[in-house]
């Protein structure tokens, strides 16, 4: 057990070091396990009993928290995540919605979500089914008692494209990474102005002169301007003795703070031994957080959405 | 000699007596005890010797490689320590642990089918066996001195999205099991299990179904069958009212409420159900009619003191909603029901102390501010309580996040819509009971908590052990925001710590990432 490092260098200009974490890492991901052990235990040697109390403005900001049940965001990765098996056959979900809607629809509903017949989105059958294999039978004898007719005639395909329709009906519920915002420009232009006028102009004089165009999906505008997911750069000043270094923030905990000076030489202190600010862009949008209605909100993105 | 060979040959082992005790020389269940306080008797470790708490060893899970979805193994179990052997998992694998060495004595796989691998907390064990829950919702014993199956159930369809992530509680010779699964509407339940073989031997569902109790909370049959209500996450259990006690998930279609108007019970609930029969005994819904994916499972805590001037056997929650609750769990009555963060989706309390939510803070098409980042206030991640301190603590988030409506159908399904964006800043809360008033928070400095964040553990030792997101292990003076030590672990603690006795020393356990770390004091000369 190494004793705690009491008298760290001044400077620790050491570029080889593996940088473990840090605040190029957006918050609400999970990095567990994406590090080597070996740098872990590089920093992972020393004891740390003082602590003061730093000073310091930060603005953090956060993806949308990939939670318990929430899962994760890209598409792929949440039908892989959720376990959906193999994605449906979009081509044979087409011609099978040719067969559905004049075969079916009436009894289950547009969206196969039922109607004087059962929903077929939550169905067991259903969702046992691969390719047609347990719909197929189904289909061809019919469910007489319960007023399902057959259709001897559809033939092996057919029955394919069907079963794709409903997969792909499914899929459209369960997999919530293909779920699409509908519109959200329902807000008064004007009143948006005003309010951007009032609240956004003195910090953004010309920059969003265009921010439609850089952000053409309302929705994603209405997002970023709510609160910024990336904050960039943040700019830290650090003081020690009598010396001042300012320069790119890297890290900061409790224990650690790690920075990046203007000729890209790299300095870790223990926080106990410097004093710390971090500049704080995002001060305006935290303040009016606290503030905003919703249909300031959606004012404010009706406003928005036509700067392009 | 033969006698001792015997007693030699039983110490694999577990009375189920000892969940009974708070933990010292076993740690013999996911919080511990029944209790779900995470408060250990143990003082070994304290504030005078921290500087000598080291590492003594770490295992790093190196045979699993990436998991289908989501990435590289992170440990959110606590592990069992019982004679002297650690049983961990995470999903589809279970691992025994000499606790001394750390070296590996056994290692479980299981190939699952389907599920979701987002978690495992752990596991079960009755005398010689344990009990696991895999993703595709299979509840198997294993022979806890080898690693071999003695068989396995079926607990839930994984093709209907069902997936399971809790170890099981056992009680008396009951084994309860829960499961999870949101993405299409399907109900949630809380099963008792045979210890021996593995039947059913009660089924309690977390949604009514038609002419019974809680039924006319919902619009119609079709909607409480199909309400969610999902009970992932371990429950605890009072032996003297012989009540356990269990949170249960958010109603579904999660987002979307339009189709399931009224408050839907039992969702969104914490529940006092009787384990020898699976009768419900009370409830209290902190998020009635939830429309933000506010899942009730955190633990309910279990601990008596004074109210008012009254001795009091009480249950505390830090909920996902943001609300902080103190019921009497003999009865179920409220005693506290208040903010932990700042409350933006209620517009008062009900007769009962109940959150009522503001309808006009339910997800729209065109976004709905709140006043909770993405994913609530806090999540699954193991609270503690401290009788020395008084104190509730429990790792949070504030900040604001908009949620929309993406399923404007009368009838919608699944999630229907969801989060995003917002700030999120991560807090530890010191929460006096007797108020709900935060007595002390820390924030720490940089990063967000993910899915898979620190647990809190506190100890006679005067010590708060938890973990921060920048990767480091911490012991605070539970008394203040005042950190008295650190590690870092190099990735963020995902699990819970917990502590034991072993070979005479006080040992710290801690899971970060892929990695299990092991602390001990360090004895000069030795």
């Amino acid at each position: 057990m190494l004793r705690p490092l009491e008298h760290l260098h001044k400077y620790c200009k050491r570029a080889n070091r593996t940088a473990t974490g840090g605040t190029g890492e957006l918050p609400g991901v999970d990095y567990a396990g994406h590090r080597s052990l070996r740098s872990r235990l590089g920093w992972c040697v020393y004891t740390n009993t003082k602590y003061a109390l730093i000073f310091c403005l930060i603005g953090l900001a956060s993806a949308f928290a990939q939670e318990e049940g929430a899962g994760p965001r890209r598409q792929g990765g949440t039908r892989e995540f959720l376990g959906l098996g193999a994605a449906p056959d979009h081509a044979a979900a087409a011609r099978g919605e040719k067969l559905y809607k004049p075969n079916c629809a009436f009894c289950h509903g547009e969206k196969a979500r039922g109607a004087e017949g059962p929903n077929l989105v939550r169905s067991t059958m259903v969702l046992h089914d691969e390719k047609g294999e347990l719909v197929g039978p189904l289909l061809l004898k019919g469910v007489v008692d319960h007023g399902m007719p057959a259709f001897p005639n559809f033939s092996k395909e057919q029955i394919y494209d069907i079963s794709q329709f409903l997969h792909l009906q499914v899929e459209l519920v369960a997999n919530r990474g293909l779920y699409k915002r509908l519109n959200v420009v329902t807000g008064d232009a004007k009143a948006g102005e005003a309010y951007f006028n009032g609240s956004c102009r003195s910090c953004h004089e010309s920059d969003l002169a265009k921010v439609a165009t850089k952000f053409p999906a309302p929705d994603q505008l209405q997002s970023r301007f709510v609160w910024p997911m990336s904050r960039g750069k943040r700019k830290v000043t650090v003081r020690f003795d009598r010396e001042t270094i300012t320069g790119t923030l890297k890290q900061l905990d409790d224990i650690n703070i790690s920075m990046t000076d203007s000729n890209g030489n790299f300095h870790s202190w223990p926080v106990s031994a410097v004093k710390v600010e971090v500049e704080d862009r995002l001060a305006g949008h935290r303040a009016l957080l606290e503030r905003y209605t919703d249909a300031e909100i959606h004012n404010l993105t009706a406003y928005l959405v036509t700067l392009k | 000699m033969i006698s001792l060979l015997a007693v030699a040959l039983l110490a694999q082992g577990l009375d189920p007596k000892a969940l009974l005790k708070p933990p010292t020389d076993t740690w013999p269940t996911y919080n511990g005890d029944y209790s779900g306080r995470r408060f250990s008797p143990l003082s070994e470790i304290n504030s005078s010797n921290l500087d000598s708490l080291a590492l003594e060893w770490f295992y790093r899970i190196s045979s699993v490689g990436q998991q289908r979805g989501v990435g590289s193994p992170t440990i959110k179990s606590t592990p069992l320590l019982v004679n002297g052997v650690l049983y961990f998992t995470i999903p589809d694998h279970v691992f025994a642990l000499d606790a001394r060495t750390g070296e590996e004595i056994w290692h479980y796989t299981w190939q699952d089918q389907g599920g979701h691998l987002v978690g495992n907390r752990g596991l079960g064990m009755y005398r010689d066996w344990l009990y696991f829950m895999t993703p595709d919702c299979w509840f198997i014993s294993i022979s806890a001195k080898d690693g071999k199956e003695r068989w396995r159930k079926h607990v839930a369809d994984e093709k209907m999205q069902y997936f399971c992530t809790m170890s099981p509680l056992v009680v008396k010779n009951h084994i309860l099991v829960g499961v999870g699964g949101d993405a299409m509407d399907v109900p949630g339940f809380l099963e008792s299990r045979d210890p021996e073989t593995g039947e059913v031997q009660w089924k309690w569902n977390s949604t009514p179904r038609k002419g019974e109790a809680g039924a006319e909370t919902w619009p119609n049959p079709s909607s409480m069958e199909h309400g969610g209500g999902m009970t992932w996450m371990p429950g605890t259990h009072d032996p003297e009212l012989n009540l356990i006690y269990w949170g249960t998930g958010n109603p579904n279609p999660v987002f979307a409420g339009q189709g399931r108007k009224g408050s839907n019970l039992y969702t969104a609930s914490i529940v006092a159900i009787n384990p020898d029969t699976g009768k419900l005994a009370w409830y209290f819904q902190p998020s009635p009619h939830d429309t933000h994916d506010f899942d009730n499972v955190e633990t309910p805590v279990l601990f008596d003191g004074m109210f008012n001037g009254k001795p009091r056997k009480m249950l505390a929650q830090a909920a996902r909603n943001g609300i902080f609750s103190v019921l009497d769990r003999a009865t179920g009555e409220s005693l506290v029901t208040k903010g932990f963060v700042k409350i933006n989706w209620m517009k008062g309390l009900d007769g009962k102390g109940q959150p009522i939510p503001d309808p006009a803070k339910e997800p729209k098409v065109d976004g709905s501010l709140i006043s909770m980042p993405g994913g609530g206030a806090t999540n699954w991640p193991p609270p503690s309580y401290s009788p020395l301190s008084e104190l509730f603590y429990v790792n949070a988030k504030e900040g604001y996040s908009i949620t929309y409506l993406t399923d404007d159908d009368p009838e919608p399904q699944g999630y229907g819509g969801g989060g995003a964006g917002g700030l999120s800043e991560p807090v530890l809360l010191a929460i006096d009971y007797k108020t709900g008033n935060v007595t002390w928070k820390h924030k720490f400095p940089s990063g967000g908590f993910g899915n898979a964040y620190p647990g809190v553990l506190t100890t006679a030792g005067k010590l708060l052990f938890t973990g921060d997101p920048a990767g480091n292990l911490l012991a605070f003076d539970p008394l203040g925001d005042r950190i008295l030590w650190s590690f870092r672990v190099g990735a963020m603690v995902s699990n819970g710590p917990s502590t034991y006795m072993l070979n005479g020393s006080q040992h710290l356990i801690v899971g970060a990432g892929d990695t299990l770390f092991s602390f001990k004091i360090l004895k000069k000369g030795k």
